[in-house]
């Protein structure tokens, strides 16, 4: 065994020395692949269409990928403690619709509506949290339900007519711009930074790695897991509803159809997509921040090429086949020369 | 009695190797017919191998098996199966959900079951419940609703109802793995009996027991493995306890001379009273800062419960912990760890590591907290306590940045150590602690423990390894049935007092410890 062990570093001495680590390192970190991809695809259209690469695509494509950066984060987080959140996209879509009939019915102002919806989603991620550590339910299951409810709570609460006549305060929000920076982007980068820290550099999110890798052995090395879990929940809740601020002060109308209906998927997908581990206790923000930018790259994209919108689907489907196998295959390659 | 019956099963010339380790080396074993062979060893003599390798779940290295007279393709259940070997395994494949019928049916259909191409589909319920039932009672198993699901059912009833479910392939070699491990008296006696007339009926029997005096009562042919080899094969006249001991122990092993626990009135860090939990206790014992304290006894006899208990990893139903001098109650094993306990688990995969991530992040573990201010973790502290920590424990890698999962088992485990040692706890609970580890990793391992000690460590070390208990305590407790039943002090070191104890043939008359002088 020892043998094995000392004749790597003298195997890889021996090959040449300055590209072999490199590549290696190329080669073991799983993010590099969709950040390629990311790249080619930009050139890419950027070099076919140069509309595609203007500002006002660009920051179109901003404002999109903060909605869907938003919930992909908060979906991660949950992805990295081994479970799965389904509500994220209906829950925004009921956020939207909570916040203007709070403002606009209830006559609170703005600030009041966003208060209140950021509570009832975080106190919704805190009983799927505690379903799913004290009880032992499936999170499947728990946020299914959720997902159900949110979207009849939507329809409930609007019969099917938006709400109009919503503050000023969300579309300044919304549809500000910073030095042509869309401030929706702006506030996604600082979230996924405060995201990054928490995962690279606090014992808080190394933890959470630990529970989603081997929960078992975190709790014998002394780490409340259940904890860590709780708070992935409740940020994934709050993180739908921040979105869903997001998504009202840009549409200017509380939208009663169609609103986060089917996000999740594309936050699965756009965490998948980035090498996050379905699983659990693998997968970085940079991966995710990528695979949403993919996603958003390819969807504008094919908008742009003037493609059929209805052969859209078809292609993001495949990418993310092409994902998971790339993944896949990167894996074996490595578990067998280790 | 086995004259001029016809051979069941013979095995010739078999090894089984794993890398350069041979753990199953038998020129020639021939199973007969009507005769039950019991098997008897210590833990890792290779009876699991050699029921694997019947049984077709283990491929052999070298060699031919031929069960009633037809070669068996290796590394086949399904093949070893048709052919007629049937194995009632320790723990239970059955599939809980389902129901007894189900369970027991699994794999095949019913006899008489509807014919034509639909019975090859379609699942004849009836005729499914009437086999249960018939082999139920042939088993002599009673009050067993057949449509229930087995997760319903208590271990020692799961158990009956596996062995039915072997009894049901009509097996030619019926293997037994210690299957009165986890039943009563009554039971037992039951399963001795099935045995007794799957023997009678011509069939072969091979019985893998731990209980001597059970394997005295069954066996016609009693064989001893060490090491994987077979160094007796007594007929039940011969086979006195004392001599099956002997020959499974082997000679001992010269004891190399240990250092006692450094200072002589050491307080003492660890100190149970009565403490119970499921299947565990009541249990007395003190640990001294410095000492190294063994826990023998056979599977099942309470030595892990007993550690994570401790850890606070299974809720305790009663009894006080004393942890240097203070009354301890944990309630999770963060509690345990925040009061100065570490504990190195049995199964490493399982209970230990983070198999993709890096050997930093695996050492660093337990010390995240201690290593990060204010909750932020910094990269440069972060590596240069890994660093540290590789480094003192001599672990061999390429970089700590390599996933832990390409070390060998002996780094892995080093690292593990490391983990709890550069938390720097009072106790530190091992099970298991050199299991899938190389000899010379173990020799490593061996001196971590014996330096933390010399440094006021109290550790409480369980293993099924007797040797490597004799070689590294400073005194061992014998545990059975979730008790402890001896405490030896080294002078008093012995394979041979360990395993009669640990056996339990004369559990009244061992010690109940010493622990409350």
């Amino acid at each position: 065994m020892n043998t094995s062990t000392a004749a790597a570093p003298a195997a890889a001495v021996t090959d040449d020395k300055g590209r072999r680590p490199f590549v290696r390192l190329l080669l073991e970190t799983p993010e590099v692949g969709v950040v390629a991809a990311c790249v080619v695809v930009f050139v890419a259209l950027a070099l076919d269409k140069s509309s595609f690469a203007g500002a006002v695509n660009l920051q179109g494509m901003g404002f999109d990928l903060a909605q869907y950066g938003l919930i992909a984060i908060g979906e991660s987080l949950v992805i990295l403690t081994g479970g799965i959140d389904l509500s994220v996209g209906a829950l925004l879509g009921t956020s939207v619709i909570l916040m203007s009939w709070f403002n606009v019915r209830a006559g609170l102002p703005p600030a009041a509506a966003i208060l209140l919806t950021l509570l009832i989603a975080g106190a919704l991620g805190l009983v799927h949290g505690l379903a799913v550590t004290r009880l032992k339910m499936a999170p499947f299951v728990v946020t299914l339900v959720t997902y159900t409810v949110a979207q009849g709570v939507t329809l409930a609460i609007t019969s099917g007519t938006s709400i109009t006549g919503i503050g000023g305060t969300f579309s300044d929000l919304g549809q500000t711009y910073v030095a042509q920076v869309p401030l929706p982007l702006i506030l996604f980068v600082v979230v996924a930074l405060i995201a990054w820290f928490f995962l690279e550099r606090t014992y808080a999110g190394r933890q959470v790695y630990a529970v989603g890798g081997n929960p078992e052995a975190a709790r014998l090395a002394g780490i409340r897991g259940d904890r860590r879990i709780v708070s992935m929940y409740v940020t994934s809740s709050l993180l739908s509803a921040f979105a869903g601020i997001l998504v009202l002060g840009r549409m200017g109308v509380g939208s009663a159809s169609g609103v986060g209906v089917g996000w999740e998927l594309s936050a699965i997908a756009a965490a998948v997509i980035g090498g996050v581990s379905l699983v659990g206790g693998q997968g970085r923000i940079i991966g995710i921040v990528a695979g949403t930018i993919l996603l958003e790259l390819i969807n504008n994209g094919l908008t742009t090429l003037q493609i059929n919108p209805n052969y859209t689907n078809i292609v993001l489907g495949c990418v993310l086949g092409l994902a998971i196998t790339a993944d896949r295959l990167r894996a074996r390659s490595i578990a067998r020369r280790g | 009695m086995a004259a001029g019956s016809e051979t069941a099963a013979s095995l010739r010339d078999v090894t089984k190797a794993y890398g350069p380790v041979k753990v199953l080396d038998i020129p020639r074993l021939d199973l007969a017919r009507g005769q039950i062979v019991a098997v008897v060893g210590e833990n890792g003599a290779g009876k699991s191998t050699l029921m694997g390798v019947l049984s077709g779940t283990v491929t052999p290295s070298t060699g031919t098996i031929e069960v009633a007279g037809r070669p068996l393709p290796p590394g086949r259940p399904d093949h070893a199966r048709e052919l007629g070997v049937a194995l009632v395994a320790q723990e239970f494949p059955l599939v809980g959900r389902l129901s007894v019928a189900e369970n027991l049916l699994l794999g095949r259909r019913p006899a008489r079951a509807a014919g034509g191409p639909l019975g090859r589909i379609v699942v004849d319920r009836p005729a499914m419940r009437a086999e249960a039932r018939a082999l139920l009672a042939e088993a002599g198993i009673e009050q067993v609703d057949v449509d229930r699901p087995v997760e319903r059912y208590p271990v020692p009833v799961r158990q009956m109802i596996e062995i039915a479910k072997a009894w049901g392939h009509h097996p030619v070699v019926l293997i037994l793995d210690e299957p009165t491990s986890s039943l009563g008296p009554i039971e037992a006696g039951r399963v001795l009996d099935l045995a007794r007339r799957h023997a009678a009926a011509g069939g072969a029997v091979l019985f893998i027991g731990h209980r001597l005096d059970e394997v005295r009562a069954v066996a016609d042919r009693i064989v001893v493995l060490r090491g994987g080899r077979l160094v007796a094969d007594l007929c039940p006249r011969d086979a006195t306890e004392e001599r099956m001991i002997r020959e499974m122990v082997g000679s001992d092993l010269a004891r190399a001379d240990l250092a006692p626990p450094s200072s002589v009135e050491r307080s003492a860090t660890l100190s149970v009273r009565g403490l119970t939990a499921d299947g565990l206790g009541p249990v007395d014992l003190d640990v001294r800062a410095g000492e190294i304290v063994g826990v023998a006894g056979l599977m099942g006899s309470g030595r892990s419960r007993l550690l994570h208990t401790v850890m606070g990893a299974q809720p305790r139903t009663g009894g006080e912990v004393v942890l240097d001098g203070a009354d301890f109650r944990p309630r999770h094993p963060a509690d345990a760890v925040a009061a100065g306990i570490g504990l190195v688990p049995e199964d490493r995969k399982v209970q230990s590591l983070l198999p993709a991530h890096s050997v930093r992040w695996n050492v660093t573990l337990a010390t995240l907290r201690r290593i990060s201010r204010c909750g932020v973790l910094r990269p440069r502290r972060d590596k240069e306590h890994a660093a540290r920590v590789i480094e003192d424990l001599g672990v061999r890698l390429r970089s700590p940045e390599q996933p832990i999962s390409d070390l060998s088992g002996g780094n892995q485990q080093k690292a593990v150590f490391g983990r709890w040692l550069a938390a720097r706890p009072k106790l530190l609970l091992l099970d298991e602690p050199t299991r899938g580890v190389d000899v010379g990793a173990k020799a490593e391992i061996y001196a971590l423990i014996d330096e933390a000690a010399q440094d006021g460590l109290a550790v409480l070390v369980a293993s099924s390894e007797l040797e490597e208990l004799l070689w590294i305590c400073h005194r061992i407790v014998v545990m059975a049935r979730g008790r402890i039943v001896a405490d030896l002090p080294r002078d008093r070191f012995g394979k041979e007092v360990i395993m009669t104890a640990a056996a339990g043939t004369q559990p009244a008359a061992a010690p109940q410890g010493k622990a409350s002088t």
